[in-house]
C-alpha cells in the first residue's frame, strides 16, 4: 500500500439545480514517496475534482460524498479547515493548468510567494522576500530580483506557469499536484516546463500528480498512469504496461486517438459524447461508446480487478479482448 | 509607479474637453426655447428696468449667440455666476452654503452605503445560493425599484407624524427647542430619516454590483490557486476576492454618487433638506436663471470631480488600468 | 489535434457570439420560462398592462375628475367607502381611479423614451464601435461625457423650460422625447462594448476572408447578438424612464392636467399630513411597475447570456 497517499472508494458529488453531477463516484489508488503519477481522461472525467478532493478544496455547490484520502495514514476527510491549511501548501501543493488566472493580477508576484511562504513559516518580510527570490531561480526565472516587482500582466505565459509552480512548491510539499500544467502554453514553453518539473521532481524527490488529457505528456513525466472515464477509473497500470498493451478499451481509444506521423493512417477519434454526469449509463458507463460492449457491460458495473503486477482494470471483457496500442 | 503619475495627469487634462463640453450642454438647454430674457419674464413678470438692463448685459443678448457662450463662459470660470432675481445677492455667494449642506447628506449616505453595503455583498456572494444570499439580493432589487423620495414620505409619516421620534424637515432647528437636547444632536436627529432613505438606496445598488462581482471572482483560479497554497480563507476573501471585486466597483460608486447628487432635487425636497437639489427645484418654479444655471453647472462639475476621484482610485488599486 | 477533448477546462463556457439561429431564441425562450425571477417579472407587468387595459374602459371616474367636491367625499380614507377604495384626495380625485388612468401614460412615457433611446443608441453604438478613426472616438467622447453628468438636472431643466414655453397639450410626448434624448447614451455604449467584442471574434473573420460583405456581416451575424444584449438593457431602461418621469411629476416639473402616478404623489405630498393614503397607494404601484421590469430584465439577462454552472 502506498505510503504518501491512499485514497478509497472517494465519491465527491456537486449538487445543483439540474441535479446532482456525480464528478467523481469510487475512486481507489495509492502513491508513495516521489512517485510520478498520471491522471488522464477526457474533460469531465473526473481527474481534476479527484485532485481538489485531495486537497479539500472542492468548490460549492460539491462536497466530499463519502470515501477516505489517507496521507501517511492521516485521514484528510471531515478535516477542519485550520487543519487543512497545514496541509495545502506544505504537504500537497497544486498548480493549475490556466496561467492567465491562476495569478491574482492586483499584486506583485513577489508579495504572492511571500504570503504563501509567511502563510507556513513565521519570517519576517525581508526573509520571505529572499526565499522567494531564490524560488524565482529555482524554476528558473533570469533576473529573479527585479521580476519580484512585476505584476502578473507584464510576464510572458511560460514565465507566470513558472511563476505559479514557485508557488506551489513555495511550502516544500512532498507531492505537487500539476493540473494540465502546459494546456495553455505554446509547444516550445511546454517542453521547457515539462523538463523543469521532471528537474524539481529528482532534485527534491518529490511526489508528482501529472493531470492531462495528452498521452504524450504522460509518456514524458510519469511512471504510473489512471486512465479516468465519467468519474471513475478505467485502468490503472505502469506508464510503460499502458502504451505496451492496454487492458481497457477507453484506454486504447486514446493511445488510437494521438496523431502520428509514423503511420499512414487517419486521425480516429473516439465516436460519441462525453456522458452526462447527473444520470451516467447503466453499468459499465463507457458501454455507449465502446465497440465491444456486450449486455453484461449494460446491466452491471464492472468490479475494479487486478490484472498483473501493478495493473488494475474495470472491464467485464479484458480477459478476452486482444486491444490494440494505437 | 511613475505609471500612475502619467495616468493622473492624463485624466486631469482629460477633465477640460468634459468640462467644456458641460458647459456647451447647459447652454443650449438653457437657451433652447429662447433667450434667457424671454424666459424670466415668463417666470417672473414683475422685473423692474434696471435687473432688466442688468440681464441685458450680463447675458449679451444682443450680440450672436456663440458670443453670448463665451461672454457667459469667462464669466463663470471667474467666478461670476450673476445675481439671484428672487433671493438677492451673488449666486456664487448663495451656493457655498448650499454645496455643503448637500455634501453633508451626500456623504454621510455614502459612508454608511459602503460600511453596511460591503459586508452585505461578501456574504451574500460567499453563501451564494443559500437563502440569505435570496434574502438579500430580493431586499436589494426591491430596493432600487423604489422611488427614493417615496420611500422618504413613508418614513416620516411613520417615525415623524405617528411616532414623533424624528423631524420631518430641514438641517437644524432654527431655534430652541432643539432636538434631543443641543444643537449638535440636533443635526443629527435632522440627518437621520434623509440620509437612511439616500442610504438604502445606495445600497440596493452596491451590494447588486459586489454581489455579482464577488460570485465571479470567487470562481477565478487565482482564488483556488491561494486556497490550495495554504493560504488562510481570511485572507482569501478579504486580499484577494474583494479588492479584485471592487475595483470594477470603485467606478459604480463614483456613478452612484453622480447619481445621487441628480437625484438630491427630490430627496431634498422631501426632506426641505436646504441643500443644492432643494434650491435648485425653488429656483426653476420661479424661473431663477442665475441661480438654475449656477446650480446645475457646480452639480455636475461636483459629479465631475467625483467621477475622477474614482478614476484614480481605480488605477490605485489595478495596476492594469494605469496602461490604458 | 487531440480528439480526445478540446483542452481540460473545469467549467465551459457557452460560446458566447454564436450565430443567432431561429434555434437558439427558442433555447433562450425555453431558459427564460424555467426562470422564476423572469417570469415574475413578466407576471408583474403583464398585470398592470391588464390594469391599464381594464382603466380605459372601466375606471369609476374619468381622468382628473373632482366630482367629489360637489358630493362632499373629499379627503376619504381608504377602505372606508368602497366606491372609493382607495381613498379620495383633498381636491376629491379619487386615488383608486387615478391610479387606473395613470398606468397607461406611464407605460407611454417609459416605453416612448426607451424606444427613442434606443434607436439612437444603437445607431450611435454601431457607428462608434464599427468604424474607426476620428468620428468614432469623438462619438465614444461623448457618450462618456453623458454617462458621467447629472442627466437628471438637465432634464429637469429642460422639462421646465419647454413645459412653460410650449404648449401644454403636448406635455407627456415633451417627457418622453427628453426622456429619450438623454437616455441614449447608456444604449451606445453597450451596443459599442458588444460590436467591438464581436468585431475580433473568430468567425467575423472567416466571413470577412471569404468576401462576405459587410451589409452582410452586420446584419446576419453582429445584430443578433447586440439585439440581445439590447433587450435587457431596454427592460432596465424601462424602469429607469418610468423612475425618472415619476420623479420629474412629483417636483412638479410635469404637466398638471394628465394623470400619472407622480402627479398623484406631488399631490399627496402637499397634503401628507391630512391625506397619508394619497402617497401610499400611488407609491406601491410605482414599486411594482418598476419592480416588475427590473425582475423582467434580470429574468432575459439570465436567460440571454447563460453562463453554466459546474
Amino acid at each position: 500500500m502506498g505510503n504518501l497517499l491512499s485514497v478509497e472508494d472517494l465519491r465527491t458529488y456537486f449538487f445543483t439545480e439540474a441535479g446532482v453531477v456525480k464528478a467523481v463516484d469510487g475512486v481507489s489508488f495509492s502513491m508513495e514517496e516521489g512517485e510520478a503519477l498520471g491522471f488522464v481522461g477526457e474533460s469531465g472525467s473526473g481527474k481534476t475534482i479527484t485532485a481538489l478532493s485531495i486537497m479539500g478544496v472542492v468548490p460549492i455547490p460539491g462536497h466530499i460524498v463519502s470515501g477516505k484520502v489517507v496521507y501517511r495514514g492521516d485521514d484528510l476527510v471531515g478535516k477542519s479547515e485550520k487543519e487543512m491549511r497545514t496541509v495545502r501548501g506544505k504537504k500537497i501543493g497544486y498548480v493549475s493548468q490556466d496561467p492567465n488566472s491562476s495569478l491574482d493580477p492586483l499584486y506583485t508576484v513577489g508579495d504572492q510567494l511571500v504570503e504563501v511562504i509567511r502563510a507556513h513559516k513565521e519570517t519576517t518580510k525581508q526573509e520571505a522576500m529572499d526565499e522567494a527570490a531564490s524560488l524565482l531561480k529555482l524554476v528558473k526565472i533570469p533576473e529573479p530580483e527585479t521580476r519580484l516587482k512585476a505584476y502578473p500582466h507584464e510576464l510572458s505565459g511560460g514565465m507566470r506557469q513558472r511563476v505559479a509552480i514557485a508557488r506551489a512548491l513555495a511550502g516544500q510539499p512532498e507531492l505537487l499536484i500539476a493540473d494540465e500544467p502546459t494546456t495553455n502554453l505554446d509547444v516550445t514553453i511546454q517542453a521547457q516546463i515539462l523538463e523543469l518539473l521532471n528537474e524539481l521532481q529528482a532534485q527534491f524527490r518529490m511526489a508528482l500528480i501529472m493531470i492531462t488529457h495528452d498521452m504524450g505528456i504522460i509518456a514524458e513525466t510519469t511512471k504510473r498512469v489512471m486512465v479516468f472515464y465519467a468519474g471513475m477509473l478505467a485502468e490503472t497500470a505502469s506508464t510503460s504496461d499502458v502504451f505496451g498493451g492496454p487492458r481497457h478499451p477507453y484506454t486504447s481509444a486514446l493511445l488510437a486517438a494521438i496523431p502520428r506521423t509514423d503511420r499512414k493512417r487517419d486521425l480516429v477519434p473516439i465516436p460519441g459524447n462525453i456522458p452526462n454526469l447527473i444520470e451516467p449509463p447503466t453499468g459499465c458507463r463507457y458501454h455507449p461508446r465502446c465497440p465491444y460492449s456486450k449486455d453484461i457491460c449494460v446491466q452491471t458495473i464492472p468490479p475494479w480487478e487486478v490484472a498483473g503486477s501493478g495493473r488494475l482494470v474495470a472491464c467485464h471483457r479484458w480477459k478476452e479482448l486482444k486491444l490494440s496500442v494505437g | 509607479m511613475g505609471s500612475l503619475w502619467v495616468y493622473v495627469v492624463r485624466r486631469l487634462l482629460f477633465m477640460i474637453p468634459v468640462f467644456l463640453a458641460v458647459s456647451i450642454l447647459t447652454f443650449i438647454v438653457t437657451n433652447a426655447a429662447g433667450n434667457p430674457i424671454s424666459i424670466i419674464r415668463f417666470g417672473i413678470r414683475n422685473i423692474t428696468p434696471s435687473q432688466l438692463s442688468f440681464l441685458e448685459s450680463y447675458y449679451h443678448v444682443n450680440q450672436p449667440l456663440y458670443a453670448q457662450y463665451f461672454y457667459w463662459l469667462s464669466e463663470f470660470v471667474q467666478g461670476n455666476l450673476g445675481q439671484s432675481l428672487v433671493l438677492g445677492g451673488p449666486v456664487s455667494g448663495l451656493i457655498g452654503p448650499w454645496v455643503l449642506t448637500t455634501l453633508e447628506l451626500q456623504i454621510t449616505a455614502l459612508v454608511l452605503s459602503l460600511v453596511i453595503g460591503i459586508p452585505i455583498a461578501v456574504y451574500a456572494a460567499k453563501h451564494r445560493g443559500t437563502v440569505g444570499d435570496v434574502a438579500v439580493t430580493g431586499t436589494a432589487i426591491f430596493g432600487f425599484s423604489m422611488p427614493v423620495f417615496w420611500v422618504g414620505i413613508m418614513l416620516i409619516l411613520v417615525f415623524s407624524f405617528y411616532l414623533g421620534w424624528l423631524p420631518p424637515s430641514g438641517a437644524v432647528s432654527a431655534y430652541p427647542p432643539y432636538w434631543w437636547g443641543n444643537q449638535y444632536l440636533d443635526a443629527i436627529a435632522h440627518l437621520i430619516l434623509p440620509a437612511t432613505v439616500l442610504t438604502f438606496a445606495s445600497i440596493a445598488t452596491f451590494v447588486r454590483l459586489i454581489r455579482a462581482n464577488m460570485v465571479e471572482v470567487l470562481r477565478q483560479d487565482y482564488i483556488l490557486g491561494a486556497r490550495a497554497s495554504g493560504v488562510p480563507e481570511r485572507s482569501v476573501t478579504y486580499k484577494h476576492a474583494l479588492k479584485n471585486a471592487i475595483t470594477p466597483v470603485v467606478t459604480v460608486v463614483g456613478l452612484t454618487f453622480g447619481l445621487a447628487l441628480a437625484g438630491a432635487p427630490a430627496t431634498e425636497t422631501t426632506f426641505s433638506w436646504p441643500g443644492l437639489g432643494y434650491q435648485f427645484v425653488r429656483a426653476a418654479s420661479v424661473l431663477d436663471l442665475p441661480v438654475i444655471i449656477g446650480i446645475t453647472m457646480i452639480i455636475t462639475i461636483m459629479a465631475l470631480v467625483a467621477n475622477l476621484i474614482t478614476d484614480l482610485s481605480y488605477a490605485l488599486l489595478d495596476p492594469r488600468v494605469r496602461l490604458e | 489535434m487531440s480528439a480526445t477533448s478540446s483542452g481540460g477546462e473545469k467549467r465551459p463556457v457557452a460560446a458566447k457570439g454564436r450565430r443567432r439561429s431561429a434555434g437558439q431564441w427558442a433555447v433562450a425562450w425555453r431558459r427564460f420560462r424555467k426562470n422564476k425571477v423572469g417570469l415574475a417579472g413578466l407576471v408583474l407587468v403583464g398585470f398592470f398592462v391588464l390594469a391599464a387595459v381594464y382603466g380605459l374602459f372601466w375606471a369609476p371616474y374619468p381622468p382628473r375628475s373632482f366630482d367629489c367636491l360637489y358630493q362632499g367625499c373629499t379627503s376619504l380614507p381608504p377602505f372606508v367607502n368602497w366606491a372609493h377604495p382607495f381613498g379620495t384626495e383633498r381636491s376629491g380625485i379619487d386615488v383608486y381611479s387615478e391610479i387606473l388612468h395613470s398606468i397607461p401614460n406611464d407605460f407611454y412615457v417609459g416605453l416612448g423614451a426607451t424606444a427613442i433611446s434606443v434607436v439612437i443608441g444603437l445607431v450611435i453604438g454601431a457607428l462608434a464601435g464599427y468604424r474607426r478613426g476620428f468620428a468614432a472616438a469623438l462619438l465614444l467622447g461623448l457618450t462618456q461625457v453623458f454617462l458621467v453628468i447629472p442627466v437628471l438636472v438637465f432634464i429637469l431643466v429642460f422639462a421646465r423650460i419647454f413645459i412653460l414655453e410650449v404648449a401644454e397639450g403636448f406635455g407627456l410626448s415633451l417627457i418622453t422625447i427628453i426622456l429619450g434624448i438623454f437616455g441614449w447614451p447608456t444604449i451606445a455604449y453597450i451596443v459599442r462594448g458588444e460590436i467591438l467584442r464581436i468585431r475580433e471574434l473568430e468567425f467575423i473573420q472567416a466571413e470577412k476572408a471569404i468576401g462576405a460583405s459587410s451589409g452582410r456581416i452586420v446584419f446576419r451575424h453582429i445584430v443578433p447578438n447586440v439585439l440581445s444584449s439590447i433587450i435587457v438593457v431596454a427592460s432596465l431602461l424601462i424602469a429607469g424612464n418610468i423612475l425618472t418621469e415619476v420623479v420629474i411629476s412629483f417636483l412638479g416639473f410635469g404637466t398638471p392636467n394628465v394623470s400619472t402616478l407622480g402627479l398623484l404623489l406631488n399631490e399627496g405630498f402637499s397634503s401628507i399630513r391630512a391625506t397619508w393614503w394619497v402617497s401610499l397607494f400611488p407609491g406601491l404601484a410605482v414599486v411594482m411597475l418598476v419592480l416588475g421590469f427590473n425582475l423582467l430584465g434580470d429574468g432575459l439577462s439570465d436567460a440571454l447570456n447563460p453562463r453554466l454552472r459546474e
